[in-house]
């Protein structure tokens, strides 16, 4: 358990999954780690209990019997900031990525580890914690791990040593660093950072993170700037516990 | 029309024309003194238009032009010689040229246009049938898409549902040891709840391999039941017994009448059926509601059914819901259990079909006062097609305490009939 964690209480996590086995795992495992769990098992009830209840966070497995998960994640996000974690099955990019662009704050992929699951919990969490106590972005000096990103001086370091980068590479590193070990999509990265007009062009990122990953002196067994195949980009920050 | 045959046509006229202007000469010849020059002519500018006619305009042009030449040799003073004398004679043959070739061109001209219009004619009669055609062969191509993404429809549909029903259980699974692995701490119920998660899901596992097996089997057409006989009894005990923690929030009552005969089955493959029907049935079972297994004889059928408490299956859904991978929405099952089931009995010569338990309980307003079970012929072979109600001992169709019809699913087995012959030194030893 963390200091996170540890500072919001015991934080309630709805989970929202139509298999008992999996919500009876899930359950366990959060009430183990100090958090309240609650479960739903169609979308119908994950949209009662979100607005009944208020949960910290809300882990929501895509296919439902009653709703889509996308729709109930739509609907969520009509009135509600609460972090979403959505669960969908291997080999749905799209799902995922449809998730992501709608709002969600990360997705895993069944089957999944619990660790994992719980660590992008806790990112999620630390978000908006971060977001509620001053707005995430609004920081002149972004810290991930080793590397700080100065954001008026447009000043790039990495454990001290400073990176001469493009704009466009300053803008996708920036947007990385202020959500860290978060995903984004390719659609949010290119029309935050090429423009509006943009948003199928991946083959533009991929080109940028490898210039990127260079630049950053990556190491390729534990890149900082992650690809998720398919969806995105995340950059990992070290000092997340994870596990 | 090709060249070849229009020289045909054309040499034709002409000879046509060519013949009748010899006719004509001839028949006119002997006359020639007491008629005037205009009934030759008039005579001679026949051979135009036929030629004309016949052998298009070339034909008729050379025909007429032999036509004046013949008038004036056979009929105009001097005859014999291609000469004129007279005045009147010159006008006259003038006039019959004129005539012979402007009649003949016309004549040439109006039959080229007819010819191209019946042309036309029978190019647009090709054109409509041609257009029939690939509307033909678009409908026949639309048919065979249309069947081939139904096909593509289906195999998605079992992809997706076996991955399902294959991931869901390996999920948990996964969830479960990630996370005792890394050495969460939890206290002992806990522990042992989580344990019995990854049995009950290792053992959802197997049985859904026992069913895809089987599944792989009857479409390769590879289901032979071995049979035996089988003692019903012992078999639903084994079962209802192993499948003890699908069942743990429902109560399962058998009633089996006293001598029961023996049935002749496979009994993996009953075991199997049996598997399916309580599984299903525990899926949509209300928790604390029973399931309720009887079983009678109907001639030389035995008569096994298993009944839930749960919604039942509506009419609609009756017929497809022995069809592989069409589960219900709102289900939980790849639906390859049920068509498992199916196939199997059928593969023993027996029937299965599902009806509702309480069917008073689909239908608005208030129950109907109770009537005869259900009069559904057995398999054909019942011998008056009227269900014999249970014996008064068993309560074989258990109250429906929340008003639900629930569904029963009914299966035939042929009885074994013991040879007395064969039989009564067995049964003695």
């Amino acid at each position: 358990m963390t200091t996170d964690d540890a500072a919001l209480g015991q934080p309630l996590v709805l989970v929202v999954d139509d298999e008992p086995p999996i919500t009876r795992a899930l359950s366990a495992a959060l009430a183990a780690r100090g958090y309240k769990a609650d479960v739903a098992s169609t979308g119908q009830q994950a949209l009662d209990q979100t607005a009944l209840r208020d949960p910290a966070a809300v882990i929501l497995d895509l296919g439902l019997p009653d709703l889509d998960g996308i729709e109930v994640l739509r609907r969520i996000r009509s009135w509600s900031n609460v972090p979403v974690i959505v669960l969908t099955a291997e080999g749905a990019e799209d799902r995922k990525v449809a998730a992501l662009d709608d709002g969600a704050d990360d997705y895993v992929t069944k089957p999944f580890s619990t660790p994992e699951l719980l660590a992008r919990l806790r990112v999620a969490l630390r978000h908006r914690t971060k977001a509620r106590d001053g707005g995430a972005g609004d920081e002149p000096v972004l810290v991930v791990g080793d590397l700080s990103i100065d954001m008026p001086r447009r000043i790039v370091e990495v454990d001290g040593r400073r990176l001469e980068l493009t704009p466009k590479e300053f803008g996708f590193l920036a947007l990385l660093a202020r959500h860290p070990g978060k995903v984004l999509t390719h659609r949010m990265i290119l029309q935050e950072v090429w423009g509006p007009d943009y948003g199928t062009e991946s083959e533009y990122l991929r080109v940028y993170a490898s210039q990127l990953r260079k630049k950053l002196a990556e190491d390729p067994a534990q890149p900082r700037l992650v690809t998720e195949p398919g969806v995105g980009y995340r950059l990992i920050d070290r000092d997340t516990p994870t596990g | 029309m090709d060249p070849g045959s229009r020289r045909q046509q054309r040499t034709l006229g002409l000879l046509a024309g060519l013949a009748l202007v010899g006719l004509g000469t001839l028949v006119l010849l002997p006359g020639r003194d007491s008629v005037t020059v205009a009934t030759p002519a008039l005579v001679l500018v026949v051979p135009g238009i036929v030629a004309g006619l016949v052998g298009g305009r070339l034909a008729g042009v050379l025909t007429a032009a032999v036509a004046a030449l013949s008038l004036d040799v056979a009929f105009i003073e001097p005859y014999g010689r291609p000469t004129v004398h007279l005045v009147d004679d010159v006008v006259a043959l003038t006039a019959f040229g004129a005539v012979a070739l402007t009649v003949a061109t016309l004549v040439a001209q109006a039959n080229d246009r007819r010819r191209a219009a019946e042309q036309r004619a029978q190019e647009v009669l090709r054109l409509s049938e041609e257009k029939a055609r690939i509307e033909r062969d678009q409908h026949r191509l639309s048919t065979e898409k249309i069947a081939l993404e139904q096909a593509e429809d289906a195999r998605r549909a079992l992809l997706r549902s076996v991955s399902h029903d294959l991931r869901t259980p390996l999920a948990a699974i996964r969830a479960i040891t990630s996370d005792l692995r890394a050495g969460a701490s939890y206290d002992a119920a806990t522990r042992d709840e989580l344990l019995d998660v990854v049995g009950d899901e290792a053992e959802r596992l197997d049985r859904l391999v026992a069913n895809l097996l089987s599944l792989s089997r009857i479409e390769a057409g590879a289901l032979e039941p071995e049979l035996q006989a089988v003692d019903l009894a012992e078999l639903l005990d084994d079962r209802v017994r192993r499948l003890s923690r699908v069942l743990r929030d429902v109560r399962v009552e058998t009633t089996l009448p006293v001598g029961l005969p023996l049935v002749d089955a496979d009994y993996t493959l009953l075991d199997q059926v049996v598997t399916n029907l309580l599984e299903n049935a525990a899926r949509h079972a209300p928790r604390h509601s029973v399931i309720h297994i009887d079983a009678r004889e109907a001639g030389d059928l035995m008569e096994i059914s298993v009944s839930d408490e749960g919604d039942g299956v509506p009419p609609s859904q009756r017929e497809w819901i022995f069809e592989p991978f069409r589960s219900g929405e709102a289900s939980r099952s790849s639906g390859i259990g049920l068509a498992i089931c199916k196939a199997i009995v059928e593969a023993h010569g027996g029937t299965i079909r599902v009806a509702d338990t309480h069917p008073e309980a689909r239908r608005p307003g208030p129950p109907p006062p109770p009537a005869v079970v259900a009069a559904e012929p057995a398999t054909g072979t019942g011998a008056n097609g009227l269900h014999v109600p249970l014996p008064a001992a068993g309560p074989a169709v258990p109250a429906a305490p929340s008003g639900r019809p629930g569904s029963r699913f009914t299966f035939t087995l042929p009885i074994h009939r013991v040879r007395p012959d064969v039989a009564r030194p067995e049964v003695t030893a």
